[in-house]
């Protein structure tokens, strides 16, 4: 708290204090700016230290690159537009086409591998029968 | 019987002069992709920023034009 000494009224103030004062203000403000620096500081190393920024970019520098460029466009409002529904379309279609093909080609491989199986029992009664009936015709003609 | 010969003689003309050529791009590819990691490796807060900066860009361009 100043006092009223400290601090006279306007028009009272002697020169010198006015000069002392200013400077013991300027001082403060340095302080405080100081103070304010070494907070920012710790609090970017603090961060730095909490996302571990630097093992990241040596573990993998061009994921965290592309991770800061997702997160710029998220910030920068480009989220819900036209050209985010253009490349999450074309994202799509191409994840679709790597992981939908080999699954329909088994797929297709499995169903012709059943129609050829059933295609060659229905040969195989088939010619079993033929077999059946010639033995048959023939036993019937012997007397 | 010529003529394949001669479409053989000539893909194995046009690999061997391409060959090198492919060589020397891979070779430069490979060079470019270890500096731009040390790059990246040495100044990761500039790199991170500056593709935040990008990103941001990007997405005001995007969202101007939509």
């Amino acid at each position: 708290m100043e006092t009223r000494a400290e601090n006279p009224p306007n028009g009272r103030a002697a020169s010198g204090d006015g000069s002392k004062k200013l400077g013991r203000q300027m001082e403060k403000v340095g302080h405080t700016a100081e103070q304010m620096w070494d907070r920012t500081r710790d609090s970017f190393s603090d961060f730095s230290d909490a996302v571990d920024l630097k093992g990241r970019v040596n573990r993998n520098p061009y994921g965290t690159v592309a991770a800061a460029l997702g997160i710029g466009y998220v910030l920068g409002g480009g989220l819900f537009t036209p050209l985010t529904a253009r490349i999450v379309g074309m994202g799509l279609r191409i994840g679709m086409r790597l992981a939908v093909l080999p699954l329909l080609k088994q797929e297709v491989a499995e169903v012709l591998e059943s129609i050829e199986d059933d295609d060659g029992r229905v040969r195989g009664e088939a010619a079993g029968k033929g077999q059946a009936s010639k033995r048959t015709r023939t036993r019937g003609e012997e007397p | 019987m010529e003529m394949t010969e001669k479409i053989e003689e000539t893909a194995r003309e046009l690999g061997a002069r391409v060959k090198p050529q492919i060589e020397e791009a891979r070779r430069r590819m490979s060079s470019l992709n270890s500096s731009a990691t040390a790059y990246i490796k040495d100044n990761p807060g500039k790199c991170v920023i500056g593709a935040i900066a990008i990103g941001y860009l990007i997405g005001k361009l995007a969202g101007r034009r939509g």
